[in-house]
């Protein structure tokens, strides 16, 4: 129970994940809708769940890299792509089980991370970005020159996971399995960035020589923050090709490493719950253009193809608006509406 | 009296109710994703219009056994998430077929319609979507980009005068559509005695190609296949007009149509093209219809493709609904049934469809660029050999 003020007598209560009973029940309420939502809704809204789900773990690996570490990364839809091409590779042609095919997928993508992560040691800013975007390309070329692993411009059919005799081969069987991948990867995140590596990621983005000088392994942490981003990445990769049961080249393209680079500067750099409000807003909001554009070319017919082509730029018209007026992220307003309710009617 | 008038207004507004029931056969619905803003809007919106007009055109005209075709269209802007998205709509709706577009909606999506038994007939014509064993789900009605590739190379080489060996190169994007027709390409162009030189890779947003086309000209290339879309090879034949390239150029289906004389100001004089059907105006039993319905006004042959794919698809469903299958397998084993199905000469050959072989035909239409128009050269008709089927 906290009374009036937040009393923190204790590191444990200080450190703990789910402060106060409120947001405890707020958080089991949220776990009971999430169980629930397939017997909710159904279809494409269903699919763009899906989509959220994984973009989640995606969006969370890039901000422990750029959010937390400070490393800016321009390759994360590559990443996507060795985890997606790895457990297809692994489950389709090597006929091993999706159980075995998703965590090798986020091993091998996390060696593939550091591997692209060595330049920065001595590269930091816009210079580790091009040297991340040169990531892009090489694997992208990979992607659709590797032909005997990854079938080249034809791409490779995969299986959905399999239980005994029960395969997951509806969307709604499946949403429960990438669920709890999330549910895991996003509670591990949250006690990563509270522990000694935690501390020591922030330390190097917030000031490098400071942290070299704390003794504090630049070359070491750096490294292992590519790797772990790129484990996220690769098993959201991963998720994503046994949803879609395909896996191609044209699906990682530079265009997916911004959109995920957008998540998390829309949702907060350096927050968790700014990378899940990032994934939720970027994978919404074209649909909700989408809505909202048909909707004015059924009532206006004759603007229905001006309309259609300003959605892509009424999306970016968003995104600059957005960091315009909320530079801080969605996790910041979510602060800010959170310190509203809980100091209401006394702003001080 | 009210009440004597009451009963007779109940009495026949009941009897509107179960007459206009009874004829009012439930609509057959069907998905449409085309991309009529998007990267490919250029050729995507004729198609798409040749696909809906040929559907208003049978719903004019007694639909299907008396049913009427509901296909909205959806412009997913070549947005492959959108035409996810839009596809789990459809499966939702319980739609018995979707009209789709092209490689990267058409690719993504072949496993998850091969799953969800939803046929899918669209206007990627990658040869690996021919094989049934790999896209069971998946139909298209022209020549697969392989044996286009081919058809050019087999016009080519019998038209060759000289002893020596015919030199070809090959010009593509390094995307999967580009990719695709290459390896069978050139083991055909080995096996009937062409030099083979190398690629040159030309991006299909490239708005200048000079150091690809110096390459082509130092090896001397007497044949380039061009593997792009109408923008990068008209960059492409200007380039090589202005390099003084000696060289013929030969294109697959989406790298030049009627819109490429003002692209590539005169550059495209003899360049071929290899068409999936015939020319708007030719003299075929099929045109006259077509032409009704386009009110005489031109059409590019996208159009006449799309309004060819929603022919075969019409003739499937109008099968499927007399055997009482209106679902996809039902129509899927009405394509499959489909033989020797004559689109009034439009396409370039018959199409016929079996349970082991998607692949609607052999045939391609060599059309050459004569004074800024599209002539039609010749007609190839390819064995359809097992080798080849998804290569």
């Amino acid at each position: 129970m906290q009374y009036c003020g937040d009393f923190r007598t204790t590191y444990e209560k200080d450190v703990k994940i789910f402060q106060t009973p409120f947001i405890k029940i707020c958080m089991g309420f949220l776990g009971v809708a999430l169980l629930a939502l397939p017997y909710l809704i159904k279809g494409e809204y269903l699919w763009i769940a899906l989509q959220i789900l994984i973009a989640v773990i995606g969006a969370v690996g890039l901000n422990i890299l750029t959010g937390f570490t400070g490393q800016i990364s321009l390759g994360q839809g590559a990443f996507l792509g060795v985890g997606a091409y790895t457990s297809a590779y692994l489950t389709a042609k090597m006929g091993l089980s999706f159980w075995v095919g998703v965590p090798a997928a986020g091993l091998v993508t996390a060696m593939a991370g550091m591997v692209f992560g060595i330049p920065s040691l001595r590269l930091k800013g816009l210079y580790l970005a091009i040297a991340t975007l040169a990531s892009q390309f090489i694997l992208e070329w990979v992607f659709i020159r590797w032909e005997p692993v990854t079938g080249g411009s034809y791409g490779i059919a995969v299986p959905r996971p399999v239980i005994g005799n029960f395969t997951f081969e509806s969307d709604g069987s499946y949403y429960y399995i990438v669920l709890a991948f999330t549910v895991a990867m996003t509670l591990f995140a949250t006690n990563l960035i509270r522990t000694k590596t935690g501390r020591a990621f922030m330390a190097v983005r917030d000031h490098y020589i400071s942290a070299e000088i704390m003794g504090i392994s630049l070359y070491k942490y750096r490294l292992l923050s590519f790797g772990i981003s790129s484990f996220y990445a690769g098993v959201a990769g991963a998720l994503f090709g046994h949803a879609l049961k395909f896996v191609s080249s044209e699906q990682f393209n530079i265009g997916v490493s911004i959109v995920y680079l957008a998540m998390i500067i829309i949702g907060g750099l350096g927050s968790i719950i700014g990378s899940i409000f990032g994934a939720v807003f970027m994978i919404l909001l074209p649909k909700l253009l989408s809505v909202a554009t048909t909707m004015i070319s059924a009532d206006f017919p004759s603007v229905t193809k001006m309309v259609m082509a300003f959605e892509q730029g009424i999306f970016g018209l968003i995104i600059v608006l957005f960091l315009i007026f909320e530079p801080d992220g969605l996790a910041h307003r979510w602060k800010l509406i959170k310190a509203y309710w809980k100091l209401y009617p006394f702003s001080y | 009296m009210k009440q004597t008038m009451r009963v007779v207004a109940m009495v026949a507004a009941m009897a509107l109710f179960v007459t206009g029931a009874a004829f009012s056969a439930p609509a057959i619905k069907v998905g449409h994703l085309a991309d009529l803003t998007g990267a490919t809007g250029e050729v995507g919106k004729p198609y798409a219009q040749g696909v809906q007009d040929y559907k208003d055109w049978v719903n004019k005209n007694g639909g299907i056994n008396g049913k009427q075709i509901d296909m909205p269209m959806f412009d997913y802007a070549y947005d492959k998430n959108k035409a996810v998205n839009q596809y789990k709509k459809y499966k939702e709706d319980g739609v018995v077929a979707i009209q789709g577009w092209g490689s990267g909606d058409t690719e993504a999506l072949s496993a998850t319609t091969g799953s969800d038994k939803i046929p899918y007939v669209s206007a990627s014509y990658s040869a690996h979507l021919t094989d049934p064993k790999k896209a069971p789900y998946n139909f298209f009605c022209a020549a697969d980009y392989s044996s286009a590739l081919r058809a050019g190379l087999k016009y080519l080489k019998d038209n060759w005068k000289e002893k020596r060996a015919p030199k070809v190169v090959f010009i593509y994007p390094n995307v999967p559509y580009g990719i695709a027709p290459i390896k069978g390409g050139k083991e055909y162009a080995k096996e009937i005695g062409f030099e083979v030189l190398g690629d040159e890779n030309v991006d299909l947003k490239a708005i200048e190609a000079n150091s690809q086309l110096l390459s082509v000209k130092n090896k001397a290339a007497d044949f380039a296949w061009v593997g792009g879309t109408t923008n990068s090879t008209a960059v492409i034949l200007k380039d090589a007009k202005k390099l003084g390239l000696k060289t013929k150029f030969f294109c697959n289906i989406w790298g030049a149509d009627e819109s490429t004389p003002k692209l590539a100001g005169g550059a495209e004089e003899g360049t071929l093209v290899m068409a999936g059907s015939t020319l708007y105006g030719s003299k075929v039993p099929g045109m006259k219809q077509l032409m009704k319905i386009t009110n005489n006004k031109p059409q590019v042959t996208h159009y006449i493709r799309g309004y060819v794919s929603m022919m075969v698809l019409t003739e499937a469903l109008k099968i499927a609904d007399k055997k009482g299958q209106l679902n996809g397998p039902g129509v899927k084993a009405a394509l499959e049934s489909l033989k020797n199905f004559d689109t009034g000469g439009l396409a370039a050959n018959k199409i016929t469809f079996t349970a082991t072989d998607h692949r609607p035909f052999m045939t391609t239409n060599i059309m050459a660029f004569e004074k800024g128009k599209l002539v039609l050269k010749k007609t190839i008709d390819l064995p359809r050999k097992a080798e080849w089927l998804g290569l």
